[in-house]
């Protein structure tokens, strides 16, 4: 019977959806085949109480000044001391910055299994764990050889619980756990932590995403896109070529060497396809293709499209997404 | 100042995986292999660092492959700016999970004492980004991932790193493990002199026996490999009135799809 724990990320006591996700699809998992599932908090303790709501049995919670700003060192640190004492077999993390920057870290001290940006999680006798490689061209089982596995999870993987769901709405008991801190000292902490100007939808994050490419033209005409975003409460990304170009910052980047998404829904403006940008979206639930060429590749791809100057089409559309509230 | 730089040798972002169906085994053979993207720009800082010290500053490229690895050696570490290379070649750890990998690679690093460790912030074949952190714990040293800008003091290093919505700056001491992102700098490419010349620079080949290492046990496998989820054919809406077009498209993703 497997007990499976699941970091809790959050910032000033609210955690990340992407945890939740975790807790529940474990949940739903050890429901079927027996275990427990064990909600892991580093620091602000308030997200607690969320947690039973979520899936969780049981909330384990190490607070501490040590905890006041991240660190992957006293992260690593922390879940070890966890893991070493409470013997889960598998430690779920959110794909975030943060997991992402721990995580392998963590699984290098515990000399345990370690998979990336998981996608599914099956237990039959032994854990197998689907992910995409390649950008999301492929996907892979992955057996688990090892006593305990840290598996990064790809946020919007999973569902949420929801209210009727079994194991939702029970309070999960909470009790503390000693770090193993006293007296470490980390090679390196983070000093500073700015975050950008505008208050923009993070791509990885988002659940609707609108991207821009070529066919957008100049650069001036990327605010096309972001006018969309912002009245389908999108985020905006990009195609290489218009980052590349210098239109837009890598961070908007979609694709195998910028980022991989899966959104519920995913509108490609003037994209015309290139493999590498589809294996960044193809996981997307829903795609929406808007191009001028009928025989772009991105319709192969894409759930929706409309074959049409998107000069005209993107503000019609916003017009008409508008007019749908 | 001794820099590593770890790369690896991975099929270009433009192969198509020809996969048919679910099967144990992804036939990698006639792909287009070319130095990681990500470790480009590894490769590129440490070349830029050693052109602000000067001769003070020797940089080790460092790889885990088979003899065509040595071509991303030759081209695009030391025709570029690293001194000399080392690659262990161990047919076992052929798809070796990362943490194989990290093993291998401490145990090489270990014997160099490097000030600075630059690597990619993920390869684009497997797409695992977990080698550098995990260098960093086998080396119990400082780590910085996805890394858009790093300075570089007596002893230290201050890094931009991107975080969701933003960045965070790390300061540490050296040594560290750094890894590198888009945006950090623009790589060079070689020039034909430089490929020429770099088959005189030193190149050392290892197998695990040399570094006194028995083959790192792998901790996971992968059992099956699938192809992406099928799509239906794409659905066009009627485009002659673009307006009426988009009103279609709305009602469509609100009624049939449900996504907005």
């Amino acid at each position: 019977m497997p007990n499976i724990a699941v970091f809790i990320e959050q910032s000033g006591g609210t955690a990340k959806k992407v945890a939740w996700q975790m807790t529940a699809e474990a949940r739903r998992l050890v429901d079927r085949t027996g275990g427990e599932v064990w909600a892991v908090i580093l620091g602000d303790a308030a997200a607690a109480v969320d947690a039973g709501r979520h899936g969780a049995h049981r909330v384990f919670v190490a607070e501490g000044d040590a905890f006041a700003r991240y660190n992957s060192e006293t992260w690593t640190r922390a879940l070890a001391s966890f893991v070493a004492s409470r013997h889960p077999d598998l430690l779920l993390v959110g794909a975030t910055a943060m997991g992402k920057d721990f995580a392998p870290r963590l699984a290098a001290r515990l000399d345990a299994a370690c998979v990336s940006d998981c996608v599914g999680l099956a237990f039959d006798g032994g854990f197998s764990l689907r992910r995409p490689i390649f950008a999301g061209k492929c996907y892979t089982e992955t057996a688990i050889d090892a006593p305990v596995a840290v598996v990064g999870v790809r946020p919007n993987a999973f569902p949420l619980l929801v209210d009727g769901d079994a194991g939702q709405g029970r309070d999960a008991t909470t009790e503390s756990f000693d770090p193993g801190l006293d007296g470490f000292v980390p090679h390196a902490a983070i000093v500073e932590t700015r975050t950008s100007a505008e208050k923009k939808i993070e791509l990885t994050e988002a659940e609707v995403i609108v991207s821009g490419g070529r066919g957008l033209k100049e650069a001036a005409n990327y605010r096309l896109i972001e006018e969309l975003a912002a009245a389908m409460g999108a985020a905006a990304g990009a195609s290489r070529a218009i980052v590349d170009a210098g239109w837009v910052p890598h961070s908007h980047q979609v694709g195998q060497t910028g980022k991989t998404v899966s959104p519920k829904l995913y509108v490609a403006v003037g994209i015309s396809g290139a493999i590498q940008h589809l294996a960044g979206m193809s996981s997307s639930k829903c795609i929406v293709a808007i191009n001028k060429d009928p025989n772009a590749p991105i319709f192969k791809a894409a759930d929706y499209g409309i074959a049409a100057d998107l000069f005209e089409v993107v503000p019609a559309l916003r017009a008409a997404i508008q007019a749908l509230d | 100042m001794k820099i590593a730089v770890c790369v690896k040798q991975v099929p270009d972002s433009e192969t198509r995986i020809a996969l048919a169906a679910p099967g144990p085994v992804l036939d990698r053979s006639g792909f287009t292999r070319v130095l990681n993207p990500y470790d480009a720009y590894a490769v590129e800082e440490a070349v830029r660092i050693k052109e602000r010290l000067g001769a003070d500053c020797e940089i080790t490229a460092v790889t885990i492959g088979p003899d065509r690895a040595v071509e991303t050696l030759k081209k695009d570490c030391l025709a570029v700016g690293c001194d000399r290379a080392i690659r262990v070649n161990e047919p076992a750890l052929e798809n070796a999970e990362p943490l194989q990998t990290a093993k291998v690679l401490a145990a090489v690093l270990r014997r160099g004492g490097y000030d600075l460790i630059l690597t990619g912030k993920q390869a684009i074949d497997d797409d695992s980004a977990q080698v550098g952190p995990m260098l960093a714990e086998l080396l119990d040293c400082a780590q910085a991932t996805v890394v858009t800008k790093l300075e570089l003091d007596e002893g230290t290093f201050t890094a931009t790193c991107e975080i969701e919505g933003g960045a965070a700056i790390v300061q540490g001491t050296l040594p560290a493990v750094v890894t590198c992102q888009k945006g950090l700098n623009e790589p060079r490419l070689p020039s034909l002199p430089n490929i020429m010349k770099a088959g005189l620079k030193p190149q050392e080949t290892l197998t695990c026996a040399d570094l006194g290492l028995e083959i790192p046990a792998a901790r996971s496998r992968v059992t099956t490999y699938t192809p992406p989820p099928p799509r239906a054919a794409c659905r066009m809406v009627a485009a002659d009135d673009p307006a009426a077009a988009a009103r279609e498209l709305a009602r469509l993703l609100r009624d049939e799809a449900k996504v907005i």
